[in-house]
């Protein structure tokens, strides 16, 4: 008996390598009916993920909300009885890998859609190539510009991004402070990765857009270990708050220079700051910052959400968790609708019409340029927790 | 067969730049043949890079001429360099080399028009493989004829005993500087062409780490032979590839196959091609320097 | 002003800690240790070990992970250098083992505390804190800057004055010699490694207190500036190597107050490139040494 199905299995992989391969990458119905039972063939979906590298600490938090999604649709019968199969890699947080990891979902996985990359530098080089092999993206932790809309390689339409861009979250979080912290002067103290100096620029046309001065911008590098200098040269100009255009890490350090030098002082800041390790940081309280997801939020699908991710990881979800579950969920609806869910054409016109879904980050539906249109919630940090800014 | 169609469409991007961190590991192996340590090919790279993809995009620069200019530009950049650290040797020219490096990638960073920080993206993917391997190979089989002429037995006299070099009337401190020039001519190019696979590009990719990961190509892939460089530079860009069913502990391994390269392969991966001259050199205590 | 000038002084400290281990093996045995970062982060986590898995306290924690990371470069030296120097091999290939045993650990670190930075558990860390006036003191900053001035004067005494100290200069001067007037090379080589690491450790341990977090990849920001505060203090001479450090903590500073902003990173190199170009020796270095 084993070896019948054994023989069947091997005939069937022959056919499909060798017959079945033709130009588009679509799933091949000659190994569907070649296999011996029925079950619908499995809907491949790729994710790339830094799992080493300088952004390794997205993991496993992003690997892990892709998978629960994956784990809940297919226990509710997947997409019309075919399940889903999320193929995870790891891009190493370095374009080349992400540009491997990318090819090898499309050439020899021949996934329907692609979830990733976890950095936009590594996106620079990945997303075209789903552009140019017809291959739906959705990015799921690029913030900066150009990912959609008008990307830098030219024509982007088949990328998406479920991820709140910096140029939407930060003219809210800028709004927020200035008027409830009555700012009239800030100063920016910045870093030197693309992700720094996009906020960078966001925030002084934010700042500009609502009247205050931008006193000074101070730069960092990577390989700066102390920040009190920094937060003395920015005390020399009074400011009302500082503005923190970073990582986590420098923001922590940035967060405790302020607090010693400048008491009563806020810090504001961009998606960077959105990171669970600050949460212990004791001076946590000053950081003002927009993000795409509130945990207290009460949506039932968001309290779901929080409640399954704790049962099965242990752990609170954090805002990574929440874009990766909520792009799969978003993905998931699409296929849905597309009519046929292993073309790559359906799937990206039904991504299109997304509309209004209900997800851990609220309402959640694409604009015409493919990029996610939810509330930005503005928070601050109190008992170890992201609570609203008020 | 499809199979194989895919296989070699999915790892195109890796084959590239298996080629590209090979005339990269060239570039510093002629250094090293020279007996000269450099860690400052990596900012040659990023400048063939950048004035290569600036040129094509705001003058519209012709694919190989961009490509030539680049590495031009490379190369002259390299001239003050060599004649300033002439004086210096070993541990302490490798660092003069890498602060030049770290100085030329800072400037990157702060010029406007190479957009900074946040790099150059959207760069036309116009490299093709077969640019890469052309030059490889006719790069690999250059300095390999060179090691039996004038220049290249000058070269291997400068980096036994530079003193005695001298006193036989060798130009030492012209040689070494042409070795610089050279090597830095075909980093630039090297960048040229990256900068033309990956679509983007920006100073990070340039720096230490870059630099150190070239040196580690060219040592581990063994001095003595031409061949050497290009093994080390294979097998460690494919290394992360082939070792993704290890997923989290890829690095693991990657370490410990350096490790162990480095400590029981004197001759580096040039050993498995050269095994009876290996042999022979063991016996009689100059595997390391021959 | 006064408070920016504090501020180089910590800095020039924590450069100064740092790089005086590494200094100390280049002195002694003419290694670049790629792997000495490393240690540095290994006395941090093996001090958060201490602290948030055995449950004991600091002053406990610190003197564990000292140890254990002088242990950690005895071991060091065993797999990734030893080898090398019975076979007679260049330095090149010492700096490559000891990349590769970065690559290692730093994975392992990874695997068992994540890649994110983590934060010690509240009230772990001493937080010792005096006013004077309108400024703020951390003791923890205090003691980092008293104790690498104290240290410098500790390691040069022992160079200069004891057994151990002849032992190593001997070694330094000449291995094959050292050896054949009795020096005992191997236990000399050992307590090199162990007093490297051990600073090494020490300086991880203090500075994740310090800034009260820690992550794998704290030891590589400072890994760059080693080799400028080695140069221009003097390659093989330890005060050398202090007074680099402040040189270079003060000019960072100094070019942070006076200069464009994008233009401080290439001070420090533009430091490092002048020295090597106009004085290769450093300040207090003794000669080159030619090494390939």
């Amino acid at each position: 008996m084993r070896s019948l199905a054994a023989v069947g299995l091997a005939s069937a992989l022959l056919v499909a390598a060798c017959g079945g391969g033709a130009a588009t990458p679509s799933a091949n119905p000659a190994s569907a009916s070649a296999t011996v039972a029925a079950p619908k063939p499995d809907i491949k979906i790729g994710l790339a993920t830094a799992k080493s590298g300088a952004a390794n600490f997205y993991n496993p938090q992003q690997s892990n909300g892709a998978l629960l999604a994956v784990e809940q649709i297919n226990a509710a019968g997947g997409i019309a009885g075919a399940k889903l199969q999320l193929i995870v890699e790891d891009d190493g947080s370095v374009r080349d890998q992400g540009i491997t990891a990318f090819k090898k979902f499309i050439e020899q996985d021949k996934v329907v859609a692609i979830l990733g990359p976890t950095l936009s530098a590594v996106a620079a080089g990945a997303h075209p190539v789903a552009q140019t092999a017809g291959v739906p993206v959705i990015a799921i932790s690029n913030t900066g510009l150009g990912i959609v809309g008008t990307c830098p390689y030219g024509p982007c339409d088949w990328i998406f991004r479920a991820s709140l861009g910096e140029q939407s979250a930060v003219p809210e979080t800028v709004k927020a402070a200035t008027q409830k912290l009555g700012l009239k002067k800030v100063v920016i103290i910045y870093g030197d990765g693309k992700f720094e100096l996009d906020d960078l620029s966001i925030f002084k046309e934010a700042f500009k857009a609502n009247g205050v001065t931008v006193s000074k911008e101070i730069a960092y590098t990577a390989k700066d270990v102390d920040f009190a200098p920094f937060v003395t040269q920015a005390k020399g100009e009074t400011p009302d708050a500082i503005v923190a255009s970073s990582l986590a890490g420098a923001a922590g350090k940035i967060l405790d220079e302020v607090a010693k030098q400048m008491p009563g002082k806020r810090v504001i800041g961009g998606n960077g700051l959105n990171s669970a390790s600050l949460l212990p940081n004791a001076n946590a309280g000053l950081m003002v910052v927009g993000t795409a997801w509130s945990k207290a939020s009460t949506d039932k699908t968001n309290t779901d959400f929080v409640a399954a991710y704790k049962t099965k990881f242990g752990t609170d979800p954090d805002q990574f968790a929440a874009q990766s579950y909520t792009a799969m969920i978003v993905l998931a609806d699409a296929l849905k609708r597309s009519g046929n869910p292993t073309d790559h054409a359906a799937v990206k016109k039904a991504l299109e019409g997304v509309s209004s879904l209900a997800t851990p980050l609220g309402a959640f539906s694409f604009t015409a340029d493919h990029d996610v249109k939810q509330p930005t919630f503005v928070m601050t940090v109190k008992d170890g927790q992201f609570t609203p800014f008020q | 067969m499809d199979a194989v169609l895919d296989f070699f469409r999915t790892y195109s991007t890796t084959i590239a730049i298996i080629g590209v961190s090979a005339l990269l590991a060239l570039s510093v192996w002629l250094t090293l043949y020279a007996g000269q340590l450099t860690l400052g090919n990596a900012a040659f790279m990023g400048v063939g890079a950048y004035v290569s993809a600036l040129l094509g995009r705001h003058l519209d620069t012709p694919f190989p001429v961009a490509l030539f200019l680049g590495a031009v530009s490379a190369a002259v950049l390299a001239l003050p360099l060599g004649a300033i650290v002439f004086r210096l040797r070993g541990v302490y020219l490798a660092i003069a080399t890498l602060a030049f490096g770290e100085i030329v990638r800072v400037i990157l960073l702060a010029t406007p028009i190479t957009g900074k920080g946040q790099g150059l993206n959207g760069i036309p993917p116009k490299t093709e493989l077969w640019h890469i391997y052309l030059s490889l190979a006719i790069v690999a089989y250059v300095l390999w004829r060179v090691q039996g002429s004038t220049i290249g037995r000058a070269w291997a006299a400068i980096r036994e005993d530079e003193i005695a070099s001298a006193s036989q009337g060798i130009a030492v401190g012209r040689h070494k500087l042409a070795a610089f020039v050279i090597g830095a001519l075909i980093a630039g190019w090297a960048g040229g062409l990256s900068a033309h696979v990956t679509f983007s590009i920006d100073p990070s990719d340039f720096g230490f780490a870059k630099a150190v990961q070239v040196l580690v190509f060219a040592v581990v892939g063994g001095i003595p032979n031409v061949l050497g460089p290009i093994l080390g530079a294979g097998l460690f860009t494919a290394l992360p590839e082939l070792l993704r069913p290890l997923k989290d502990y890829r690095d693991i391994f990657q370490g410990t196959i350096l490790l162990l390269v480095i400590i029981y392969l004197p001759r580096g991966l040039v050993t498995f091609v050269e095994v009876r001259r290996t042999r022979q050199l063991s016996r009689i205590g100059a595997a390391d320097v021959a | 002003m006064a408070e920016q000038l504090y501020n180089a002084v910590f800095i020039g400290s924590i450069y100064a800690l740092f790089a005086l281990g590494f200094a100390l093996v280049f002195s002694v045995l003419d290694i670049l240790n790629l792997a000495h970062p490393t240690v540095f982060m290994l006395g941090a986590f093996i001090a958060l070990f201490v602290i948030g898995t055995l449950g004991l306290p600091w002053f406990v924690a610190l003197p564990i992970a000292v140890l254990v990371t002088g242990l950690f470069g005895i071991a060091l030296d065993r797999v990734a250098f030893a080898p090398l120097r019975r076979r007679g091999a260049p330095a090149l290939s010492s700096m490559i083992s000891s990349l590769a045993v970065t690559l290692i650990v730093v994975r392992l670190v990874e695997l068992r505390y994540g890649g994110d930075f983590i934060t010690f558990p509240a009230g772990a860390v001493p937080a010792f804190v005096f006013r004077v006036g309108d400024a703020t003191f951390e003791g923890i900053r205090l003691a980092i800057v008293v104790l690498t001035i104290a240290l410098m004067v500790v390691l040069t005494y022992v160079l200069r004055r004891t057994q151990l100290g002849r032992d190593l200069r001997a070694l330094a001067e000449n291995p094959r010699a050292a050896r054949l007037l009795g020096v005992n090379v191997d236990r000399a080589i050992a307590a090199t490694f162990f007093v490297s690491s051990a600073l090494g450790g020490l300086a991880g341990v203090l500075l994740a207190f310090a800034y009260n977090t820690l992550d794998s990849k704290m030891g590589v920001p400072l890994e760059l500036r080693a080799f400028t505060v080695m140069v221009v203090g003097g390659m093989g001479s330890l005060p050398g190597a202090v007074i680099g450090a402040y040189i270079l903590g003060f000019g960072e500073v100094a070019s942070l107050v006076y200069l464009p902003t994008e233009l401080r990173d290439a001070f420090a190199f533009g430091l490092l490139f002048l020295v090597l170009v106009l004085r290769p020796t450093g300040l207090l270095g003794q000669k080159s040494r030619d090494r390939v």
